[in-house]
């Protein structure tokens, strides 16, 4: 009998549909034995954004296909994994029940341990089962849904440096394109036409640059760059792709500039701990913007810490960092019953004060 | 072991969390506790229960028949997506039922069944003697054609008004819904298709307003 735990993952909180097979045996690095997700841009494209109840229609019928597929590249049976790992919110919550409505049955019919998790806390944890790196490390959590700095002290010791108090950086690409006219997933594509601009030419504004904390704010930033394009509109009767282009490199420019400075105060306050072997990781799909990433980059270097960009395909959402996370959780001795709950809401950090969302549900993430 | 194959059937796609076994056509246990909310945690605990009441296990299984619906979205998707997960772990085929059917169930002849669709709509089916129409959304005012002299039986929500309109006679349904699927399940387990939702209404969404600008070169 070896201490080597194999745990099935499943994840739907947003719009993809996920689920991957990851192996870990203390000592050793962790093996992704299979990990599958499928989009659903093409069913969210003609509306400009993810359909919570067109992705929740979408999770109910492909979950157990991810599961299936996943479990067929590993070359395993349900019988040879040790648990069940799902997301169990926070997310959309139609999504985030298709996924732990299905694990309940996987876990019924197979009699394996049921395991939630955390969505955060998968990105969160990306780290250590990419580099296996130790405790306690910073972490940049910048994606569609989510931006906020956390202090990862263990397996459920985060605290909230600071966050965004409006959109989520993701969020703000995703319109920034829309005003652009440019396709989505926006972020890619505003990327590649800032690449053609000049960053310099239109004076966007750093929002809250001006207040101490690690607080950020990007719902301005996109307002300011809805009038600078109206004003091009108005004077050249459209948008001539050239002050598109510049239009792009210069929002990419202010948002690069909020996460650095943001990024080196977390930096300061993360280095008084004086980790032992200091480091920053980042994950969701922003930190696939190279602009953004050389900017924490050399903030990182200054610190005199390593910075961590897990690999794309475990920075945007997927199901090997909840099958990690799972695994995680369930060496420590996690086990939840068949009356788990999906939760919207779920803060990593429940001594911070809430930034999101702070009605009677609790905050939101 | 039974004698004959024990089939599982269960349903949340209205206010309830429903359950019954069945084997044979037989309704060996029947459960239904009547709730708004809360089917996701209780689901899963309540069907162990009803397994427990005949002193069987999941694996004595050999179908799962679940609710699609028409009716809640997320309460048919609560139970297809288990049925889904249940069916993938046990080795076992989960049959999907529509609430429409299974409403119907045992009723003789032609029957007009029929669902609360909310903002004054029906989801409405005829069903029987080798034809009848397609589950679908209309209101009471814009009824699907029944034929002639059918003399159908109504059963379900606004059925008094039906009747009045296509010469039909009321009736209630003769088991649960829980219990009408899983017999139904029984019926049809050989080669059945995963379940998936019978939501006849489109999922609620409008193309964005703002159509972006026009782009010059």
């Amino acid at each position: 009998m070896s201490d080597s735990l194999t745990i099935l993952g499943l994840e739907s909180s947003c719009d993809d549909t996920a689920a991957a097979v990851v192996r870990h045996a203390p000592g050793h690095p962790a093996e992704i034995l299979a990990s599958v997700v499928v989009g659903q841009t093409e069913l969210h494209e003609t509306f400009g954004g993810v359909v919570p109840e067109i992705a929740a229609r979408a999770h109910t019928e492909k979950l157990d296909l991810a599961v299936e597929e996943a479990l067929d590249r590993a070359g395993l049976s349900l019988a040879q994994v040790d648990a069940i790992a799902v997301t169990s919110g926070p997310g959309l919550i139609g999504g985030v029940l298709a996924g732990v409505m299905c694990a309940k049955g996987l876990s019924a019919g197979s009699g394996k341990p049921l395991v939630g998790v955390n969505h955060l806390a998968g990105h969160a944890l990306t780290p250590r089962l990419t580099d296996g790196i130790a405790f306690p490390y910073l972490m940049l959590l910048v994606s569609g849904g989510h931006c906020q700095f956390l202090l990862v002290e263990g397996l459920d010791e985060f605290t909230r440096l600071g966050g965004t108090i409006d959109d989520a950086p993701g969020e703000a690409f995703d319109k920034a394109a829309k005003l652009m006219g440019l396709p989505q997933p926006g972020g890619p594509a505003v990327e590649e036409a800032a690449h053609r601009g000049d960053p310099a030419r239109f004076a966007f504004p750093r929002p809250l640059l001006d207040r101490p904390g690690c607080d950020m704010s990007f719902s301005g930033l996109k307002t300011a760059l809805l009038r600078a394009r109206d004003e091009r509109v108005a004077a050249e009767g459209g948008l001539r792709m050239g002050d598109r282009d510049d239009l792009c490199a210069s929002f990419q420019a202010a948002v690069a500039d909020v996460l650095a400075e943001k990024s080196r105060r977390a930096l300061k306050t993360y280095m008084e701990l004086s980790p032992p072997s200091p480091v920053i990781a980042v994950a969701g799909g922003v930190a696939a913007n190279m602009t953004i990433r050389a900017a924490l980059e050399s903030v990182a270097a200054a610190a005199g810490a390593e910075f961590l960009a897990p690999p794309l395909s475990l920075c945007t959402d997927n199901a090997a960092m909840i099958a990690w996370a799972g695994l995680e959780a369930f060496r420590a001795g996690q086990r939840d019953g068949m009356d788990l709950s999906a939760r919207p809401r779920w803060p990593l950090d429940r001594k911070s004060p809430a930034l999101l969302g702070s009605g009677k549900k609790g905050a939101k993430a | 072991m039974p004698p004959e194959p024990l089939i599982l059937g269960f349903d949340t796609s209205a206010a309830h969390c429903a359950a019954a076994l069945v084997s044979g056509g037989k309704v060996l246990t029947h459960v239904r506790e009547d709730m708004a909310r809360g089917q996701a945690e209780r689901l899963m605990p309540l069907l162990e229960e009803v397994l427990a009441d005949q002193g069987a296990t999941w694996g004595d299984l050999s179908a799962i028949g679940v609710g699609i619906g028409p009716g809640n979205f997320t309460g048919i998707r609560i139970s297809v997506a288990a049925a889904r997960g249940l069916a993938l772990s046990l080795g076992i085929p989960a049959v999907g039922v529509s609430a429409l059917e299974a409403q119907a169930h045992g009723l003789p002849g032609v029957v007009v069944s029929s669902l609360d669709a909310r903002r004054e709509m029906l989801y409405l089916q005829v069903l029987g003697d080798g034809g009848g129409t397609g589950p679908e959304l209309c209101s009471v005012e814009r009824l699907p054609e029944v034929p002639t002299g059918a003399a159908p039986l109504c059963v379900g929500h606004m059925a008094d008004e039906i009747a009045a309109r296509c010469a039909g006679t009321v009736t209630a349904p003769t088991v649960e819904p829980a219990e009408a699927i899983a017999l139904i399940a029984e019926t049809r387990r050989n080669g059945a298709a995963r379940p998936a939702p019978l939501y006849i209404r489109p999922a609620d969404a409008a193309p964005p307003r703002d159509a972006g600008p026009v782009i010059l070169p």
